[in-house]
């Protein structure tokens, strides 16, 4: 699975935030509990201490003794007794019991009483009215007889305070995860957002707009650094390219010139020459010079389109119309072959484009397809308007392609068999190189489909011309 | 007719010299372009044949020397460059035509040509031998009987007539009878010669469109 560096991001902050979110709950639930836990316990040694202040024994009967005007006095007794019972331990007679004690039946056999004796740890019991902690404590009466305190409090308000904050915690953490994943979503957003308008700008650079440079902020910050480094990147290609635009022309120059000057000294001599043999000969070397002279060509124009020297004017093309005239035009090479060659076009396929390169694109493809169509074959070139793209196709009844071959057709110099094309002339396996370089430069797409011994179909997209009428 | 040459390159400037002088003109030649406006003032020449890649100077900066020297007199640029962009800049700074290396001879020649006859009115009818042909009426006669030719077939023979008894290169016939630049990707000049000679030349005695070897074709009524 393949994420956005951006989702990428809000997805960690977010896992991040929730763990420490979840952390923290967990974390201040238990210290609440504790905290909570401990007053309770503290507040009821407090209660058993004081109570044993205000217990009188007389006889077998523990009574309260306090002075009922005193208000702190009599709200500390309420409380105290509120769940409280003494037993007598020698004898495990229940000897006095708070009335909301009573229904809970907590009532202890002797056995128990001389165990809790031993214990001084408060222990909590589950009554249906909510849980109950309860501290035990000896009594020494008179006589040398021992009693059991148990004084009570209620941890209702506590399990009720705790089960509210826990309840809230589980409302608040994933509300909190939601915002957090919201913001961290926002946050990594307005981080990338420079990023993004930074490859936009790139996107747009190109061979021919090498010149140009990304926008620089003038901070010293990370993007500012990804930019530099890559408009010295840009300034590095822009020199190499430079250096390859010289040497092509240097190169075009220093092949041109002795080839010229070739050219014509043999001309000079066939012109001089009545001799049949040696004519025969000096034409011959012309022929191989002009076939030089036209691969130097190829070879440069290739060099110079792939470098960016050149520039294509585009406006409305009508496909069908250009197609029209060249078949027109080639009709009596194709004849002359024995070859049928049609047209079939539909009206108004008006494509974005360079006349003259449309035009070398669609005389290349033609010139291919009559080239490996045999005597009696047929050619036919098609256009056609699919939605926002204008189609033309070259189809042969010539000798096809396996597919391993289709596979590097538009790559250059090559050539499937090198012995059938280079007696044709003119073929150097450069002709398809620059009808892909001429639909690249078109945004338009081109592809073939072939099969041995029954022919080739070239197919090309380009754009269709914006506002032209759809078919 | 003198035809001033500026080349830098001694070997092309000899065969361009060579070639000139036995088609009947009187060349100089110059290997710089320092002093060209000043010989191009001194020497009343017909035309220029001159190089763009020079020493020292460029062959456009020669050019608008020349330009401001003689105004009208006709200059066919050279280049070892050609690219479109070339070409239109060459024509833009005021050479007449354009020429890219390596060239045949003979279309050096018949452009040279071409710019000499500039001004002269160009005749409606043509003849050669007993072939006639109205441009006004776009007719074609051969001894007397008419011929049916297709559009394309007459503006090729039309070319060759204009051009009669000069050789005509592949590149030049293209660049005048066609619209889209065919360059050497199909044989589409050999391949209407051909249709040509089936309906000028066959069942004649004489035949008048000749292949001209190493160069290209020839309509003429004297054989080569």
């Amino acid at each position: 699975m393949t994420l956005t560096l951006r989702a990428r991001l809000a997805v960690i902050a977010t896992i991040v935030s929730g763990l420490l979110l979840g952390g923290l709950s967990v974390v201040s639930y238990n210290v609440l509990a504790r905290w909570l836990d401990e007053d309770v316990t503290t507040r009821l040694t407090e209660l058993t201490d004081g109570l044993h202040g205000y217990l009188r024994l007389d006889g077998d009967t523990p009574t309260v003794e306090y002075n009922a005007n005193d208000s702190d006095q009599t709200s500390f007794v309420h409380e105290a007794t509120r769940y409280y019972q003494v037993y007598d331990s020698a004898t495990g007679r229940l000897l006095v019991q708070s009335p909301d004690i009573a229904p809970l039946g907590l009532s202890l056999t002797r056995g128990e009483i001389v165990l809790l004796l031993a214990t001084s740890l408060p222990s909590d019991i589950t009554t249906p009215y909510g849980r109950l902690r309860i501290v035990n404590s000896p009594i020494a009466g008179p006589g040398g007889r021992t009693y059991l305190l148990q004084v009570g409090v209620s941890l209702r308000t506590l399990d009720e305070s705790l089960s509210r904050y826990r309840d809230l915690l589980l409302v608040l953490t994933p509300l909190s995860l939601v915002l957090a994943g919201a913001g961290a979503w926002w946050l990594s957003g307005f981080a990338l957002a420079p990023l993004s308008r930074l490859a936009h700008a790139a996107r747009d650079i190109d061979i021919a707009t090498l010149e140009r440079r990304l926008p620089t902020r003038g901070v010293k910050d990370e993007l500012e650094e990804v930019t530099r480094a890559f408009n010295e990147t840009l300034g590095r290609l822009e020199q190499s390219i430079g250096e390859m635009r010289q040497f092509s022309t240097a190169l075009a120059h220093e092949l041109r010139t002795p080839l010229a000057a070739l050219r014509g000294e043999i001309e000079l001599a066939l012109r001089a020459t009545r001799d049949v043999d040696l004519q025969q000969s000096l034409a011959s070397q012309i022929e191989d010079i002009d076939r030089l002279t036209r691969l130097i060509e190829h070879v440069l124009t290739l060099a110079r389109a792939e470098s960016g020297q050149i520039p294509l004017t585009f406006s409305a093309i009508d496909l069908g119309e250009m197609a029209g005239s060249i078949v027109e035009q080639l009709e009596p090479v194709a004849n002359a072959r024995s070859i049928t060659l049609r047209c079939e076009t539909a009206p108004a396929v008006v494509a974005k484009g360079d006349a003259g390169w449309l035009e070398r694109l669609v005389l290349n493809l033609l010139d291919n397809a009559m080239k490996f169509t045999r005597e009696g074959g047929c050619v036919v070139v098609r256009v056609s308007r699919h939605g926002e793209r204008a189609s033309l196709e070259v189809a042969d009844t010539g000798i096809g392609m396996t597919p391993e071959v289709a596979a590097h057709v538009f790559e250059r110099f090559y050539q499937a068999d090198p012995s059938r094309s280079s007696a044709s002339g003119g073929g150097a396996g450069l002709g398809l190189s620059l009808v892909k370089w001429i639909v690249d430069r078109h945004h338009g797409t081109v592809s073939v489909h072939s099969t041995p011994d029954q022919g080739s179909t070239f197919r090309v997209t380009l754009p269709a011309f914006p506002g032209a009428p759809r078919s | 007719m003198r035809i001033l040459v500026i080349e830098d390159d001694g070997k092309v400037a000899s065969f361009i010299q060579t070639g000139l002088e036995q088609e009947g003109y009187a060349v100089d030649v110059l290997n710089h372009g320092n002093t060209a406006g000043e010989q191009a003032r001194a020497v009343d020449y017909d035309a220029v044949v001159l190089d763009l890649m020079l020493p020292g100077r460029s062959g456009f900066q020669v050019l608008r020397d020349i330009r401001s020297r003689k105004p009208s007199l006709p200059v066919i640029m050279l280049t070892a460059k050609n690219s479109l962009d070339e070409r239109v800049a060459g024509l833009d700074a005021g050479a007449d035509d354009y020429m890219a290396k390596p060239f045949a001879l003979a279309e050096l020649s018949a452009r040279l040509r071409a710019l000499l006859r500039r001004g002269t009115p160009r005749e409606s009818v043509l003849k050669v031998a007993d072939l006639e042909m109205d441009t006004i009426r776009r007719t074609v006669r051969r001894a007397g009987s008419s011929i049916d030719l297709k559009p394309k077939e007459y503006s090729l023979l039309e070319f060759l007539m204009r051009n009669s008894d000069r050789p005509l290169t592949r590149s030049l016939i293209i660049e005048h009878v066609w619209d889209i630049h065919f360059d050497s990707i199909s044989n589409v000049v050999e391949v209407h010669i051909n249709s040509l000679r089936n309906k000028v030349d066959r069942g004649f005695p004489v035949q008048l469109i000749h292949t001209v070897r190493g160069v290209g074709y020839m309509l003429t009524d004297s054989a080569p």
